[in-house]
């Protein structure tokens, strides 16, 4: 996905849901929910090896996709270094998690509702100086402890694993973790070691989502707008 | 392991991956080929000469074919062969004519003598960028042979059978380059080692893309292959406002009417 291109991330379960794209969305949230059996899987934590691999978009699309379902969504950017989240849905980045966390701001003022229906948007805020420090806080956990309260799904878009230890600390914190894999991107002994780090902190893998998969490589697996 | 080995399909799909890396490299070898064939590379003719091998019939009082004598000349042709290709006749052609501007070490690289299993017949071809060079070459060459060979073996029975013509009434075509021949050098050569560049690459990316790779090198289950989003496909989808999303849940028929 080159974030050049465009500057508004292409959130294609609401432009286009009847896409193929979209309904691999729906087919991942499907898959998310019955890939636990007996825990609630409630804190999904999205990351990737990387950078450029597709984090922002497949989260934003997978809540986009949740909040189609009904259910609550919220959406946190937590990648406080390089903050895309407030460009995919066109809102200000004024407040956010780093204003939350640093006490300059309370949960009801950083939740901004997004133009889809059920969808709640944390923006990451203004670039802080310790975004490491700042997600192993207390108060992190404690804001997510809030969050299960308020909302169905509390989906977080996290820095790449191998850059910044932030990924790691937030997936201690997470019921669940998800890896974006760009096709043809990432080198074995590479998504090993993303893996390994996730280990370590006793993260639960939910499993891979595989990204910018070509075209025909996947026509296999999916009928062409069936149905239409 | 099992996995790892490449069956047919496999050598279908790198081929079809890099079908335009293997065509690429085809067509600019091809090209290269093409161009120096016809552009750069200075046309070669041939010019020949036949020498027949027999004893005259002034020399042998029996005017007649002796089976003997044949098959001795005919091992005598082997010899000839070798004699002409040596100094000790090219020697001779060089300082004789000196209008052609050659020494003995480059007439004996153009000089190719042969003859035909089992005749009294040889033939002496010799290649120049000009015709008439060629066949002046390939006579003054005949020529000292025929000369030289009774002080070599004190017989004579060398006798050329035809010139080669200096001023033919219609000019030979080169024999080289042979663009079709170079052509098709070429293009197996370039395909081999388009298809080898192809396996190759395939075999040095390590890199994850199929589902069956995440589950062997991860262990984890893959939840989604979402391919890549298409221009026309965001565009497709005629922008939905967000009040007409249709909600829907997972135990909902999904219809797609609008």
């Amino acid at each position: 996905m080159s974030q050049q291109q465009s500057k508004q991330r292409h959130l294609i379960t609401v432009t286009n849901p009847r896409s193929t794209v979209s309904e691999a969305f729906r087919s991942l949230r499907t898959n998310i929910d019955f890939s636990s059996v007996d825990e609630k899987i409630q804190v999904i934590m999205v990351t990737s090896s990387g950078p450029e691999e597709g984090k922002s978009t497949v989260t934003a699309n997978l809540a986009a996709a949740y909040a189609q379902a009904d259910k609550k969504v919220v959406l946190i950017d937590a990648d406080m270094r390089k903050p895309t989240g407030h460009r995919t849905f066109s809102l200000s980045n004024r407040y956010g998690l780093s204003s939350l966390l640093s006490q300059q701001a309370n949960l009801d003022e950083v939740i901004q509702e997004s133009e889809v229906p059920n969808l709640s948007i944390i923006t990451s805020g203004p670039v802080p100086p310790n975004p490491a420090e700042m997600i192993a806080s207390n108060r992190m956990t404690a804001t997510l402890q809030e969050l299960r309260q308020r909302f169905d799904i509390v989906l977080i878009d996290t820095p790449p694993l191998l850059a910044v230890t932030d990924a790691q600390i937030m997936a201690s914190k997470s019921d669940g973790v998800i890896m974006v894999v760009s096709y043809g991107k990432v080198k074995r002994d590479i998504a090993v070691k993303a893996k390994a780090g996730l280990d370590r902190v006793g993260a639960r893998m939910l499993g891979v989502v595989m990204n910018n998969v070509k075209r025909k490589a996947s026509e296999g697996y999916y009928y062409y707008y069936y149905g239409n | 392991m099992l996995s790892q080995e490449l069956d047919l399909r496999d050598y279908f799909r790198i081929i079809r991956k890099r079908l335009w890396l293997i065509v690429g490299i085809v067509i600019i070898v091809c090209g290269i080929a093409g161009i120096y064939s016809v552009y750069i590379k200075q046309p070669v003719y041939e010019a020949s000469t036949k020498i027949i091998v027999n004893q005259t019939p002034n020399q042998t009082a029996v005017a007649q074919l002796d089976l003997n004598q044949i098959n001795t000349n005919i091992q005598l042709i082997n010899t000839y062969k070798e004699i002409i290709k040596t100094p000790a006749i090219l020697d001779i052609v060089a300082s004789k004519y000196p209008q052609f501007n050659l020494t003995t070490d480059e007439l004996m690289k153009k000089v190719n003598v042969s003859s035909v299993n089992n005749t009294q017949v040889m033939t002496l071809v010799v290649r120049d960028t000009s015709y008439s060079k060629a066949a002046e070459v390939v006579n003054a060459i005949s020529l000292v042979f025929k000369q030289e060979i009774p002080d070599l073996f004190n017989v004579q029975n060398v006798s050329i059978l035809n010139e080669a013509k200096v001023n033919p009434e219609q000019a030979p075509g080169p024999v080289e380059p042979n663009v079709l021949l170079n052509l098709a050098i070429a293009f197996v050569v370039s395909l081999m080692i388009g298809l080898g560049i192809a396996f190759l690459l395939e075999y040095l990316d390590d890199t994850l893309k199929t589902e069956a790779d995440i589950e062997q090198v991860l262990g984890l289950p893959t939840l989604a292959m979402i391919t890549r989003v298409g221009a026309e496909e965001a565009r497709a989808g005629e922008p939905v406002s967000a009040a007409q999303i249709r909600k829907t849940g997972e135990l909902e028929h999904v219809t797609a009417a609008k």
